[in-house]
C-alpha cells in the first residue's frame, strides 16, 4: 500500500513539474497594424507609421510579434502584409529588429501607395489568420482607417462567429469624413456597425481610441 | 391561498379553524415534536460542542508538545552553553598547564637560589671568646711585676692579642658586608617570585570566573530540568523574540534578494535567451533566481564551515580540515558569483541605455547620451551593488537558522491561539443554537397552551406541554 502511494505521488510530482513547464507564447503578444491607404487617408501614411513607431514598437518586448497589413480594394491577400516581425528574446537582437522595423515603417510612411477602394473586412479576416498562427496569450489589431468600407463588385466579406476570437481591436486615429461633419450621426452609426460586427464575430473587446498617446495604456490594459 | 378555505366567504373562519385544527393536532403530536427539536439541538449544538472539546484537547496537547519541545531546546542550549565554558576552561588550563612545569621550574629555582643565598646570611664566624678579658688581665698585669722578661714577654702576649682582636673584628666586617650584597642580590629574585605568583594568580582568576559561570548556567540548568512555569515562561520569551527579530532581518534580505534579482533578471535574458517558461516564469529570471538561491545556498554553507551557525551536522562534526576546504570553497564560490552579478549589473545598465536610444530614436528624436558621468556614476554604483549584495545575502544564513529553531514555537504558539479561538467560537454558536431551539420549543408550547389548558381542565390533574 505504501509502495503504491509512494508511485502515485512520484507520478503526480512528476506530472505537476511536466505541466508547469510551458512554451512561453501564452505571455507573449502579438500586435497587427492596419493602414488604410485608400482615399483620403492615404495622406496619413507618414503619421501612422510614426504612431506605430513611438506607441507600439517600444512596448514590444523579447517574443512579441508585429504585422502590418495595408488596406487596399482587395486586403484579403498575402501582398497585403507590408511587414512582420517576431522579437528575438536577446534584447540586444530585439532592438536591432526594432530598429529595422522602423526603417521599412519610415519607407512605407514615404511611399506612395495608394487604392480606390476599402476593403476594411478583408485586412481584418488576414490579421486574424496571422494573429491565431502565432497563437499568443495576447492578440491584438489597430486599424488605422477612417473605418468606411467601399468593397469591389464580386468581393464578398462575413465574418466567422469565431473570427476574432481572443482578439482585442481597436480603431485608431479614425479621421471624419465630409460627410461625418456634416453629420456626427453618420459617423456615429459608422463606428457602431462596426462594434456589433467585431463583437459578433468573437472579438474579446472593441475599442475606438481617439488619442494616440492612449496607446501605451491600451496595450498595458489588454495585456 | 383561498382553496384552503373551507368557507371562500368567510375566510376568517376558515383560518380560524385551521389554527384550533393544528393546535389540536400538535397537542397530540407534542411530543415527537419535542423530541424532534432537542435532536436537532443535539445534533447542531452537540456536534459544535464536540469540535470544541476536540479543539481544546488538542490545543492542550498542541501546548504539551511544545512546553516539551522548549524544555528540550533550553537544556539542551544550555548544556551547550556549560561545555562551552568547560571547554573556556580546558583551553585556558591547557594554556596554562603548558606552561605550568616551567613556571614551577623557574619558582623551584628562584626559591633555591632564595635558600642558599639565606642558608649563606646564617653562616656567621663566630668571634674570638675571652679575647677582650685576656687582653685587659694582660694589660693589668704589665706594670704589677718587677721581673722584666715576664713583663716583655705579657708586653709581647699583649700586642699579639689586640693584633689578633683587630684582625677579627676586620673579618667579621667583612662577612656582614658580604652578608649584605648575598641579600641586595636577593631583591631582585623576591620580585621575580612576586610577579610568578601575580600570575598563578590571574590564571586562577580566570578559572574561578568560569566557574562561576558554569554555576550561573548550572542554576538555570536546575529550574529548566524543574521544569518550573517561570523557566517556561522565560524560554518562551526569549524564544518569540529570537522569532520576531529573525523574521525581521530575513525580510529585510528577501527584500535585498528582490533588488538583487532585479539587477540580473534583464541582462540575464542577453545571456540566457529562451522561450520555455517554467510556472509563468522565464527560463532567464528562473537562471537569475537561481544565483541569488545559489548566494544564499553558499552563504549557509561558509556560516556552518566557520562555525557560526549548526544546521547540517555532518558539517558541524567534519574535521577542521575538511571544514577549511568547503570555508574556501564557499568563499571562492561567493567572490565568483558577485564578479558575475558586478558584470551583469554593468551589462544591464548599457541594456537600458540602449532600450532609451531606440525609444528616443523611434520616437523621432535623435540618440545620444545625455550626462555621460551621471551614466558611469550609475554604472559604477550598480556595479558595486552587484559585488556587495551576494555578500550581504550571505549573511542570511545566521538569521535563517535562528528563524527555523524559533518557528517551530512561534507557530506551535499561533496555532494554539487558532484552535482555542475556534473552540471559544464553536461553542458560542452551540449555545446560541441550544438558546434558539430552547426558545422554539417554548414557543411550541404557547401555541398549544389552550389545548393544554382544556386537557388540565377535563382530566383534573396537571398535563405537562412536554
Amino acid at each position: 500500500m505504501e509502495k503504491i502511494i509512494k508511485r502515485i505521488l512520484l507520478a503526480l510530482s512528476v506530472t505537476v513539474v511536466v505541466s508547469a513547464c510551458t512554451d512561453s507564447k501564452q505571455y507573449e503578444t502579438s500586435f497587427c497594424a492596419l493602414m488604410d491607404i485608400s482615399g483620403t487617408y492615404a495622406g496619413e501614411k507618414a503619421n501612422v507609421a510614426n504612431i506605430i513607431k513611438a506607441g507600439i514598437v517600444p512596448e514590444m518586448i523579447p517574443g512579441d510579434s508585429l504585422f502590418f497589413v495595408k488596406i487596399d480594394s482587395n486586403s484579403y491577400a498575402e501582398e497585403n502584409l507590408v511587414t512582420k516581425l517576431t522579437l528575438d528574446y536577446r534584447p540586444t537582437k530585439a532592438n536591432t529588429q526594432k530598429l529595422a522595423i522602423a526603417k521599412t515603417l519610415d519607407k512605407f510612411g514615404k511611399g506612395n501607395a495608394k487604392s480606390r477602394l476599402t476593403d476594411i473586412s478583408g485586412a481584418l479576416m488576414l490579421c486574424s489568420d496571422y494573429l491565431k498562427a502565432t497563437k499568443s496569450g495576447t492578440q491584438v489589431m489597430f486599424v488605422f482607417s477612417d473605418m468606411k468600407e467601399e468593397l469591389p463588385e464580386g468581393v464578398v466579406r462575413k465574418f466567422a462567429e469565431d473570427e476574432f476570437d481572443g482578439i482585442d481591436i481597436a480603431a485608431m486615429n479614425v479621421i471624419k469624413l465630409t460627410d461625418d461633419s456634416a453629420n456626427p450621426e453618420v459617423y456615429r452609426k459608422r463606428i457602431k456597425n462596426w462594434n456589433q460586427r467585431i463583437v459578433d464575430s468573437g472579438a474579446k473587446s472593441w475599442n475606438t481610441l481617439i488619442d494616440a498617446t492612449k496607446i501605451q495604456e491600451f496595450i498595458y490594459n489588454v495585456k | 391561498m383561498k382553496s384552503f378555505y373551507f368557507l371562500p366567504e368567510m375566510p376568517g373562519v376558515s383560518i380560524a379553524v385551521w389554527i384550533a385544527a393544528s393546535m389540536i393536532f400538535l397537542f397530540f403530536a407534542r411530543e415527537p415534536v419535542h423530541k424532534m427539536i432537542q435532536t436537532f439541538s443535539d445534533a447542531t449544538a452537540g456536534g459544535l460542542r464536540k469540535l470544541a472539546e476536540w479543539t481544546k484537547e488538542t490545543a492542550q496537547a498542541m501546548r504539551e508538545k511544545d512546553r516539551k519541545v522548549l524544555l528540550e531546546s533550553g537544556v539542551a542550549k544550555i548544556q551547550g552553553e556549560i561545555l562551552q565554558e568547560f571547554s573556556k576552561i580546558d583551553m585556558a588550563n591547557t594554556k596554562s598547564l603548558a606552561g605550568y612545569p616551567k613556571l614551577q621550574l623557574k619558582l623551584d629555582e628562584k626559591i633555591s637560589q632564595l635558600e642558599t643565598d639565606y642558608n649563606e646570611c646564617g653562616q656567621v664566624t663566630p668571634e674570638a671568646p675571652g679575647w677582650s678579658e685576656v687582653v685587659k688581665s694582660i694589660a693589668k698585669v704589665k706594670g704589677s711585676t718587677s721581673d722584666r722578661i715576664i713583663e716583655g714577654m705579657l708586653g709581647e702576649i699583649h700586642k699579639s692579642a689586640v693584633e689578633g682582636e683587630k684582625k677579627a673584628l676586620s673579618e667579621l666586617r667583612d662577612i656582614s658586608a658580604k652578608r649584605h650584597k648575598i641579600l641586595g642580590s636577593m631583591a631582585p629574585v623576591w620580585k621575580r617570585v612576586e610577579k610568578l605568583g601575580k600570575e598563578i594568580s590571574s590564571q586562577v582568576d580566570k578559572v574561578m570566573e568560569n566557574s562561576r559561570n558554569i554555576e550561573k548556567y548550572m542554576t538555570q540548568y536546575e529550574k529548566i530540568s524543574a521544569a518550573e512555569p517561570e523557566s517556561i515562561d522565560m524560554l518562551s520569551s526569549k524564544v518569540t523574540k529570537l522569532f520576531i527579530i529573525s523574521l525581521i532581518v530575513i525580510c529585510v534580505g528577501l527584500v535585498g534578494a528582490f533588488i538583487n534579482f532585479n539587477l540580473i533578471a534583464l541582462p540575464m535574458s542577453e545571456l540566457v535567451p529562451a522561450g520555455v517558461r517554467v510556472a509563468g516564469m522565464a527560463v532567464s529570471e528562473i537562471s537569475a533566481l537561481v544565483i541569488v538561491a545559489l548566494e544564499l545556498v553558499l552563504g549557509i554553507f561558509l556560516f556552518e564551515a566557520i562555525g557560526v551557525t549548526h544546521t547540517f551536522p555532518q558539517i558541524a562534526n567534519m574535521t577542521r580540515g575538511k571544514r577549511k576546504i568547503i570555508l574556501w570553497g564557499c568563499l571562492l564560490g561567493l567572490l565568483f558569483l558577485s564578479s558575475v552579478e558586478a558584470s551583469l549589473a554593468i551589462l544591464r545598465e548599457n541594456l537600458a541605455e540602449a532600450k532609451n536610444a531606440l525609444d528616443i530614436s523611434l520616437a523621432g528624436g535623435s540618440a545620444s547620451v545625455s550626462n555621460e558621468i551621471n551614466s558611469r556614476i550609475t554604472v559604477i554604483g550598480q556595479a558595486m551593488l552587484g559585488f556587495v549584495l551576494p555578500w550581504i545575502l550571505a549573511v542570511i544564513a545566521i538569521p535563517l537558522e535562528m528563524f527555523i529553531e524559533a518557528s517551530q514555537h512561534a507557530f506551535a504558539k499561533m496555532y494554539t491561539v487558532f484552535i482555542t479561538l475556534l473552540c471559544h467560537l464553536a461553542n458560542m454558536i452551540a449555545y446560541l443554537i441550544e438558546g434558539f431551539f430552547n426558545i422554539l420549543v417554548h414557543l411550541f408550547d404557547i401555541y398549544i397552551i389552550i389545548p393544554v389548558q382544556i386537557a388540565n381542565m377535563i382530566s383534573g390533574k396537571q398535563v405537562s406541554a412536554s
